[in-house]
């Protein structure tokens, strides 16, 4: 490849050709374009007219550049530019060794690291020279393969959870050593490890060395502490430098299940330092929930931390036999292990019944006897789920009958009568000593510590399955502490009070730690090596270079101390370890880590990933030369004036295929959503009566125009001043905008959908009022069954409907703003239908009507055609006769007083129903 | 507008808007063959004549509903023809009226078609005679005669510039030239002197294209005539148009000259005007353009 001006080119020979150009120029010139036929009558006055000049019309200077620089695109795109070529620096042909780090620090620029790795892989394959890659975390000899042969299998690598130690160190450098002459690539973390050096020097002795490693720092995260009520968190960066603002986020799942971020707090790295702590004060059921925490923008298991059992504060239920609380609180029966208990879990008091509920982890019977058969079921039901019942023996149980005989349910074993006590007064034994807790016991490798002495104690009674329930056992043998399994769930027994009446134990800080492994409660500070002695943890979750969990499928076991001492790496992975109940998360970054950048000899050069790669731009300028030709071809066509006219059309059917797709669907959704928003705008800007369209013009018309008499009657006698009546389409409509909707029934109307019901009955159960009319009352009686009548049955039968009762004399409507006790319209039916008043309702004698003081009846139901006596024209005659002769125009008028009436109801409720009206009202009903 | 019920439709459109064209008699008794109450025909004149029932084609402003109001039928009401004149039109229906520039602009053939016919009609509702030149169609009376004159309309002629025609005029008649005129000059010339001799006197419309007026063009051109027997070729058009500006304004010129000489009236419209404007110059034109 030659490189002219920083631009590669893979035929540098065929920019000869550009030399051509100006010979083209040249020829461009001088060949006029075609002419054009036109018809012309005016040809005639032409004859006979001379060219002032013999040269046609010139070529103009800037389409003849257009096409030579279309030409040059061509030539100079077939010639195979190059941009950013890669130098070819101090790299030999021979082998070249790929190392990676390969740990968590890199992960969060795995991915830059991967291009970088695969951009020097494609450079590798053009020099032919043979690869083999080292994987320092995962160190394996390196075998030496075509470069291509790499780049398939480079997805495969993947950051560890662990950085490299000296052992792998020194594995590396036998490697070295056994391959001989090879160059090295090293791409860096910026975490320097034990035996770097030695790797490094190893590297120098076989041959020359660049290091790769990114300018960005590495960040991690300790183990979250719980303290002072909040969660600590401290960042560590790997070099100080200026100050940098990290926000660290808590993620978990939220009620519904789903991950999400809980919390996040800032954190601010001083310049020059690097820690940066902070604290999340977050309420218990919060902090449940948290299951890890992670640095924001950082993707990798350093910056990671697990949360475990540190900061999840079991509830602990405390239930007394005998709650004194007048007594001395020494001798409360739960005031050691409320001690115990209360620095990490959260305590609950109350009877059985009350805290069953709430759910606790741990329920504590201290001295309980007997329970209840409904607490036993309870308890039993809560103990099957994974519920934990924790017992002590007191007085009272060693003076019941409990368990005697048989087992009892919530016993872990049978007991003896009495109990015994030794090492009293009259006692014939000195007081007893735990034994060493054995093998298969959760306590096992606890210490004891000499001054834990047993006074009294409750006995079990020999069973055949005692012993594998006994969990701890005094010298002699007698049980101390049994246990038993039901469900998933479980039942333990102390078999001594929860005082220090009957031993020691509960003064000793041994009591505390049984407690903890038996997960009563959890401990706040990160359990020590000692105390995890003798434990075996199993993975369950284990976390990757990029710190995502994954099962952990059949890993083996660690034992307890070496899940605190151990350094992480393939056999010690990073994850959530699980001991029976108990979890512990073990992170990447212990209390005591510090990240140390790696330093580098000044000799070696260190480079970035970010080299740009080698791009190809012959086929941008050769699509650069194709835009050129196009152009020309326009800029032709409208030079010799055959694009006018057609540019038109051409370019109209252009921009419609362009706009096709979009254009149509996104146009009539736009106009939907103008519509509907004029639509309720109009509807909204002032109160308007509605109707509902029926899809029979004369109906639909008459709906108009009588509910535009009833606006202008309103307007002229009340305050209520209506606009336009509006026609709605139950189908596409908002119907919320409108106190009422007249619904005349037509036979055959179409039944709205479920969508339109849906709103319908929202419509009813917001307040809103429909004025059903049948508009039949002149041939059918309600109920009857009038085609409209029936039609009114199936169009009401979804709709939320509550009982109806024809209109009572007493009704509201019939006095909110003329008395009245007839609703005329066009026909005189006194059957007009209401919701029925509640059945308690009576009459207080002496007042004229019911207390009704409950709300507006959603619907009223009558045949009398109301619109029809309302309607008007535009210039206000009447549009249907009503009646004879004076007569009708009474009934008119009345029917215009029931529709006043009608939406003064509506708008003012039942205000009119309030006995405060009633003086006035019987004033002037003349009573 | 091809066929001649289409021609007529446009023709009767554009006439009902103006009121019956009544063309000033000259020369009265050479032209008109009897005096009053001579001619016992309907016509133009002061008295009645007779009712006759409404025809299509009647304007309903001719109805006499005085008359119609007495029974079911519309009756127009007729005079005595008293003063008659004959209209002679010639309009070019050579090649190169068949062109437009502009799918929205009619042709010119077209334009001079309409025109023609509505001017007839006008003159024809007025009682006066039209006819063509020559000896197709002598110039006659009524309805039937706009219809012949619509059919002789649409025939078109295959030679690129057609000759006005000047043979036969009628005496002390009146005539209505309409063309482009982009032909032979001396053809018109001659035509024009031959009809001042027999003391016929007329219009003159001049009808030109849009394009032909602006010479829009550049470049490398071949104009070809519609009919393709002149064709010019020039390297450069955008050159060629002042000359080609010049030459038709020396033409217009020589034209309006021509008019003057020979007591005729030119009139110059385009297509891209409205029709109703060039019938109005040439309603005026034959109303009053020949008072001496």
């Amino acid at each position: 490849m030659t490189v002219l001006g920083g631009i590669g080119f893979t035929a540098p020979w065929l920019l000869m050709a550009l030399f051509a150009l100006p010979i083209l120029w040249l020829i461009l010139r001088a060949v006029p374009p075609a002419p054009i036929r036109r018809r012309f009558p005016g040809v005639a006055l032409l004859l006979g007219l001379k060219d002032d000049e013999t040269v046609s019309d010139r070529t103009p200077w800037w389409l003849l550049l257009l096409r030579m620089l279309a030409v040059a695109a061509i030539i100079i795109g077939l010639a195979g530019p190059v941009l950013n070529p890669e130098a070819d620096a101090a790299q030999g042909d021979g082998p070249l060794l790929i190392v990676l780090d390969g740990s968590w620090g890199g992960a969060t620029r795995w991915s830059e690291q991967a291009e970088a790795v695969e951009a020097q892989l494609t450079r590798a394959s053009r020099a032919g020279r043979t690869v083999a890659f080292l994987d320092m975390a995962r160190p394996e000899p390196p075998v030496f393969q075509a470069a291509d042969a790499w780049r398939s299998r480079l997805p495969g690598f993947r950051p560890a959870a662990w950085q490299p130690d000296a052992a792998r160190a020194a594995m590396a450098v036998s490697f070295a050593d056994a391959l001989g002459g090879f160059d090295t690539m090293w791409f860096s973390d910026g975490l320097d490890f034990p035996g770097r050096e030695d790797v490094l020097s190893a590297f120098r002795n076989a041959g020359a060395v660049e290091i790769y490693q990114t300018a960005a720092n590495v960040l991690a995260l300790t183990p979250a502490g719980f303290e002072d009520g909040a969660v600590q968190l401290t960042a560590l960066r790997a070099a100080g430098g200026p100050e940098r603002e990290i926000t660290i986020q808590a993620q978990g799942r939220d009620p519904a299940g789903n991950a999400s971020i809980l919390a996040s707090a800032g954190a601010v790295f001083a310049a020059g330092e690097t820690e940066a702590s902070t604290a999340l004060s977050l309420p218990a059921e919060l902090r449940a929930r948290i299951t890890r925490f992670d640095i924001q923008g950082q993707r990798s298991a350093g910056a990671t931390t697990l949360a475990d059992d540190a900061l999840r504060r079991r509830e602990v239920a405390l239930i007394a036999g005998r709650e004194s609380r007048e007594g001395l609180q020494l001798l409360s029966p739960l005031h050691y292990i409320e001690q115990a208990l209360a620095p990490n879990a959260d305590l609950i008091r109350g009877a059985i019944s009350d805290v069953l509920p709430a759910n606790p982890d741990v329920i504590v019977l201290a001295d309980v006897a007997t329970l209840s058969p409904a607490e036993t079921e309870g308890l039993g039901a809560w103990i099957d789920e994974g519920g934990m019942l924790v017992r002590f023996a007191g007085p009272r149980v060693a003076a019941s009958d409990i368990s005697r005989i048989d087992e009892d349910p919530m016993m872990p074993v049978r007991l003896r009568t009495g109990g015994r006590t030794v090492g009293g007064a009259m006692s014939w034994g000195q007081p007893k000593t735990l034994a060493p807790f054995r093998e298969s016991s959760p306590f096992f490798g606890l210490r004891i510590p000499d001054d834990v002495q047993i006074t009294s104690q409750v006995m079990a009674q020999p069973d055949p399955t005692l012993a594998e329930r006994v969990i701890a056992e005094l010298t002699d043998g007698t049980p101390l502490v049994t246990r038993k399994t039901r469900e998933q769930g479980q039942i333990v027994l102390f078999h001594i009070t929860a005082t220090a009446d009957w031993s020691t134990l509960p003064l000793s800080g041994l009591f505390v730690q049984m407690l903890e492994r038996l997960a009563v409660s959890s401990s706040a500070s990160a359990p020590d090596a000692a105390q995890l002695d003798g434990t075996t943890w199993t993975p369950e979750q284990v976390m990757d270079g990029f710190g995502t969990l994954s099962d952990a499928g059949n890993l083996p076991g660690v034992p307890g101390p070496d899940l605190i001492n151990a350094p992480a790496g393939p056999d010690m992975q990073p994850g959530i370890y699980a001991d029976g109940d108990r979890r512990l998360a073990r992170n990447v970054i212990g209390a005591e880590t510090t990240l140390t950048p790696a330093a580098w000899p000044a000799d070696i050069p260190i480079r970035g990933f970010a080299v740009p790669p080698e791009q190809p731009v012959a086929g941008w300028l050769l699509s650069l030369s194709v835009l050129l030709l196009l152009a020309d071809v326009v800029a032709s066509l409208a030079l010799s004036g055959r694009l006018l006219g057609r540019v038109n059309t051409a370019a109209a059917v252009v921009l419609a295929l362009l706009l096709m797709p979009t254009g149509p669907g996104s146009a009539q959704t736009a106009d939907a959503d103008a519509e509907a928003d004029a639509f309720a705008l109009n509807a909204t800007a002032e109160l308007a009566l509605a109707w509902v369209r029926t899809g029979d013009a004369r109906v639909d018309e008459l709906s108009q125009a009588g509910l535009t008499g009833l606006s202008q009657t309103l307007y002229f006698r009340t305050s209520v001043e209506p606009a336009e009546p509006v026609g709605v389409d139950l189908e596409m409509d908002e119907l919320a905008f409108f106190p009422i909707l007249y619904w005349p029934v037509t036979p055959d109307q179409p039944r709205p959908s479920a969508e339109a019901y849906a709103k319908l009955n929202a419509y009813l159960r917001s307040g809103g009022l429909i004025l059903f009319d049948t508009r039949d009352a002149d041939i059918s009686r309600f109920g009857g069954s009038s085609p409209n009548g029936r039609k009114l049955q199936d169009l009401a039968a979804a709709l939320d409907i509550p009982p109806l009762e024809p209109l009572p004399t007493d009704h509201v409507l019939t006095r909110t703003f003329y008395l009245l006790q007839d609703f005329p319209g066009r026909h005189t039916s006194r059957e007009v239908w209401v919701e029925a008043a509640p059945p308690d309702a009576e009459q207080i004698e002496g007042m004229p009507f019911r207390n009704l003081n409950d709300g507006v009846t959603p619907v009223v139901i009558g045949g009398n055609d109301w619109a029809a006596a309302w309607a008007i024209t535009q210039n206000g005659a009447p549009m249907v006769p009503v009646g004879r002769g004076f007569t009708g125009e009474r009934q008119r008028e009345l029917a215009y007083r029931f529709g006043v009436n009608l939406i003064m109801h509506v708008l003012t409720g039942n205000y009119k129903s309030d006995q405060v009206h009633v003086p006035a009202l019987l004033d002037r009903l003349g009573q | 507008m091809s066929t001649a019920t289409a021609l007529r439709a446009g023709a009767e459109t554009e006439a009902a808007s103006l009121p019956a064209l009544l063309a000033r008699a000259e020369h009265l008794a050479g032209s008109v063959l009897l005096g009053d109450h001579g001619r016992r025909r309907s016509g133009m004149g002061d008295d009645f004549w007779q009712y006759r029932p409404a025809q299509p084609g009647d304007s309903r402003r001719m109805v006499d509903h005085r008359r119609s109001a007495r029974g079911d039928t519309e009756f127009v009401r007729e005079r005595e023809w008293q003063i008659a004149q004959s209209v002679m039109f010639w309009v070019d229906q050579g090649a190169s009226m068949r062109f437009t520039s502009n799918d929205n602009l009619p042709q010119k053939a077209d334009r001079a078609r309409l025109l023609g016919l509505a001017a007839a009609i006008l003159l024809v509702r007025g009682g006066e005679r039209v006819g063509l030149t020559g000896t197709a169609l002598p110039p006659r009376r009524g309805n039937t005669q706009i219809l012949r004159l619509a059919e002789m309309f649409t025939t078109d002629a295959t030679d690129d510039y057609s000759p006005p025609e000047h043979r036969a005029m009628i005496p002390s008649a009146r005539a209505v030239f309409v063309s482009d005129f982009m032909g032979d000059v001396s053809e018109v010339r001659l035509a024009l002197t031959k009809a001042a001799d027999r003391g016929v006197r007329g219009v003159l419309l001049h009808l030109l294209d849009p394009s032909e007026e602006a010479f829009p063009f550049r470049g490398r051109t071949i104009f070809e005539s519609v009919g393709g027997s002149l064709s010019h070729e020039t390297l450069k058009a955008s050159d060629l148009r002042d000359r080609y500006l010049d030459r038709l304004a020396s033409r217009k010129a020589e034209l309006s000259e021509l008019c003057a000489v020979t007591g005729w009236q030119y009139g110059l419209h385009h297509t891209d005007s409205t029709a109703q404007s060039a019938l109005l110059w040439l309603y005026r034109a034959l109303d009053t353009g020949s008072i001496r």
